[in-house]
């Protein structure tokens, strides 16, 4: 159920992104890009071992032999490690996934930043914020 | 600690550094230039040391942080490592043209700073092994380059209005892209969990052999064609390269269409020879078709142009397309045909670039139509502007003809009949329009060469004529004595079609 919830938000935001930047005002592309990117945020978070309550700490105790959860592989048996049996209760959610989400975050800050600011240059040189007028290049 | 062990890590590390360094000594430009030269020749021997060493000893790893697969790891091989030398060596040259070609206020403040950011991404790129980290790579190439496509050139030569319009579009285009490129790399994470090359295609083989390939590991590598597609410009992903590339000056130009778009071409040969390699029967054809039509579209376009640097950008559109063609092909001998494409195109296309700084330099205009008769007065840049198109063109003995020689021969032994024709025929092309570009610059009657335009003129000095020399003595060492180039091309093409000993590399012993 919360996973079926997830899915419709990331679905619905790539959609409203999708939308915004095939607009004709360049602030509305940049909002665009900005929602795409959350949305994208969002389904890095959902690939991981995705529980709202638990934190990404593993402990000696996960790490023995006496929980389900395989970390290494054994490839003639058909395993890939790192993996949870499903239907199997998780002790942790995956810390590898808020890893990639911040770097996608810090990344997607500076994107941001620079075509706001590409965007004002833009504004002083042609006095105006829609891309129909912006048409001195044959592209 | 021997110091050839941290040659990967180092060739990234000594880049980015020296940019933060270089933002602190803007106050002293002279030292700046100098120790920004320096540096990057040192960064240039590293990197052929680090190739040799891979020659000689296998391939290199190098584990950021021990963390083993789960961590970053870098790994050299034969094609990264000789794509860093190919990329700075030419990120050298065009650092010595700019240190005269750009404007003295943009180059002291953010020029060198941005240059160095952009090497920095560059050989992170090709010596990666790890999924993510390219993407992270990729996004430093793609801010500092557009920081430097809006650096401004002696003399004015383009409005600014024109660099905001370009960088607009390259980087809406490119967020677009890199958004895919994180939906492909979290959709591979979710579905075999982990984010190493080596690991990823021994779980991709073991899932497929098993008979247990999930269906939309084939929808994630069609994402990846738009990702590295859109890096190289092919056809339905080219639009924005015209504007671009001839609107930046021309040292970044000669970066841009010499070594930026090959990033793409690397990426593809490596996600799909190494993790993706049993999705390629699906791939190849569609790679070899988008390839076509590219070389199609960009020949055509490139006949119709007046503006010098526009008619290099839909060249570099149509050459890309030859590239591809050898890697859609997909055997020992095309690939390697592909490779020594590469590297030909790489090393005439920045030349020819670099030339058009100069040519523009001194007539005053970007039009071709205006220009004419610059053979008497400009004697330098007319026999090298001849040399690179004899080049691109594909004509004995520069480096150009043994390129195409490669990849149609390559292409008539894996009975690749129909793509060769249509290759053959736009080859012809590109023969029209670099010897009419040529001849309409440089031929014909000496115009008013003092008032052609609105810009000012600017002398030529050692600091631009002698990279260009350097570059056009290589084409032509490559066009006599190839010899060299092809069996290291060879090489790189059997380890790309056999990648156990790069998954043997990377995975041997280093599971904690």
């Amino acid at each position: 159920m919360n996973n079926t919830i997830l899915s419709i938000t990331i679905a619905l935001i790539f959609g409203i992104g999708t939308f915004l930047i095939l607009r004709r005002d360049i602030i509305k592309i940049i909002i665009g890009l900005s929602l795409i990117s959350h949305a994208v945020n969002m389904l890095i978070v959902s690939t991981g071992v995705f529980d709202g309550e638990k934190a990404p700490i593993i402990t000696d105790s996960h790490h023995g032999s006496g929980s389900e959860i395989i970390f290494t592989d054994k490839l003639s048996e058909g395993i890939l490690a790192p993996i949870v049996p499903s239907g199997m209760e998780t002790p942790f959610v995956d810390p590898l996934v808020q890893a990639l989400v911040l770097t996608a975050i810090v990344i997607s800050l500076a994107t941001t930043a620079f075509i706001l600011i590409l965007a004002y240059r833009i504004h002083e040189e042609y006095g105006t914020t829609d891309i129909r007028k912006l048409r001195r290049l044959r592209g | 600690m021997n110091i050839q062990e941290h040659l990967p890590i180092l060739v990234i590390a000594i880049p980015i550094l020296m940019s933060a360094l270089m933002i602190m000594l803007r106050s002293r430009p002279t030292f700046q230039k100098t120790l920004n030269i320096i540096v990057s020749a040192l960064i240039l021997i590293m990197s052929v040391i680090l190739l040799l060493q891979v020659w000689n000893s296998g391939i290199q790893v190098y584990e950021v942080g021990e963390w083993g697969k789960y961590g970053i790891m870098l790994v050299a091989d034969l094609l990264g490592s000789g794509m860093v030398v190919l990329s700075s060596g030419i990120s050298l040259l065009a650092l010595i043209y700019s240190l005269d070609y750009i404007e003295g206020k943009s180059l002291n403040t953010t020029y060198h700073s941005l240059f160095n950011l952009l090497v920095a991404g560059l050989n992170g790129t090709f010596l990666t092994g790890d999924i993510f980290n390219m993407f992270v790579f990729f996004e430093i190439l793609l801010l500092s380059s557009c920081g430097l496509v809006v650096a401004s050139e002696n003399g004015g030569v383009t409005k600014v209005s024109d660099k905001m319009e370009a960088t607009f579009k390259y980087l809406i285009l490119n967020i677009i892209g890199s958004m895919l490129m994180l939906v492909a790399v979290a959709s591979l994470y979710a579905t075999v969990g982990t984010l190493n090359m080596a690991d990823l295609s021994v779980k991709i083989s073991a899932l497929s052999q098993a008979g247990t390939m999930p269906w939309h590991i084939y929808f994630i590598a069609l994402l990846f064609i738009i990702v590295f597609g859109n890096k190289a410009a092919i056809f339905p992903l080219h639009y924005w390269l015209p504007d671009v590339h001839p609107t930046a000056p021309s040292p970044i130009s000669a970066m841009l269409s010499g070594v930026m778009i090959k990033v793409g071409a690397y990426g593809i040969l490596r996600i799909y020879f190494l993790v993706f390699k049993d999705a390629l029967f699906l791939l190849q054809p569609i790679i070899i078709l988008l390839a076509l039509i590219t070389i199609a579209i960009g020949a055509i376009a490139a006949v119709g142009q007046k503006d010098v640097k526009r008619l290099l950008a839909y060249s570099s559109v149509s050459q890309i397309g030859y590239v591809f063609l050898g890697i859609g092909m997909g055997t020992a001998y095309a690939l390697a045909a592909s490779l020594v494409y590469l590297v030909n195109h790489a090393i005439a296309k920045s030349m020819l670039f670099l030339t058009s700084g100069g040519i523009i330099h001194h007539a005053g205009t970007r039009d071709m139509h205006q220009m004419g008769g610059m053979v008497k007065s400009a004697p330098l840049m007319s026999s090298m502007f001849l040399i690179g198109a004899m080049s691109i063109a594909g004509l004995p003995p520069l480096g150009g003809f043994i390129a195409k020689f490669v990849l149609f021969d390559a292409a008539i032994l894996g009975e690749y009949y129909l793509p060769v024709l249509i290759g053959f025929a736009f080859a012809v092309f590109t023969i029209f329009y670099m010897f009419r570009a040529w001849l309409l610059m440089f031929w014909g009657e000496v115009r008013d060469s003092e008032k052609y335009g609105p810009y000012s003129s600017h002398g030529l000095s050692p600091m631009i004529t002698v990279p260009i020399i350097i570059l056009a003595a290589a084409v032509l060492v490559l066009g006599v004595y190839s010899e060299p180039l092809i069996a290291l091309s060879s090489e790189i093409a059997n380890q790309l079609l056999d990648p156990q000993p790069y998954i043997n590399a990377v995975l041997g012993g280093s599971v904690r």
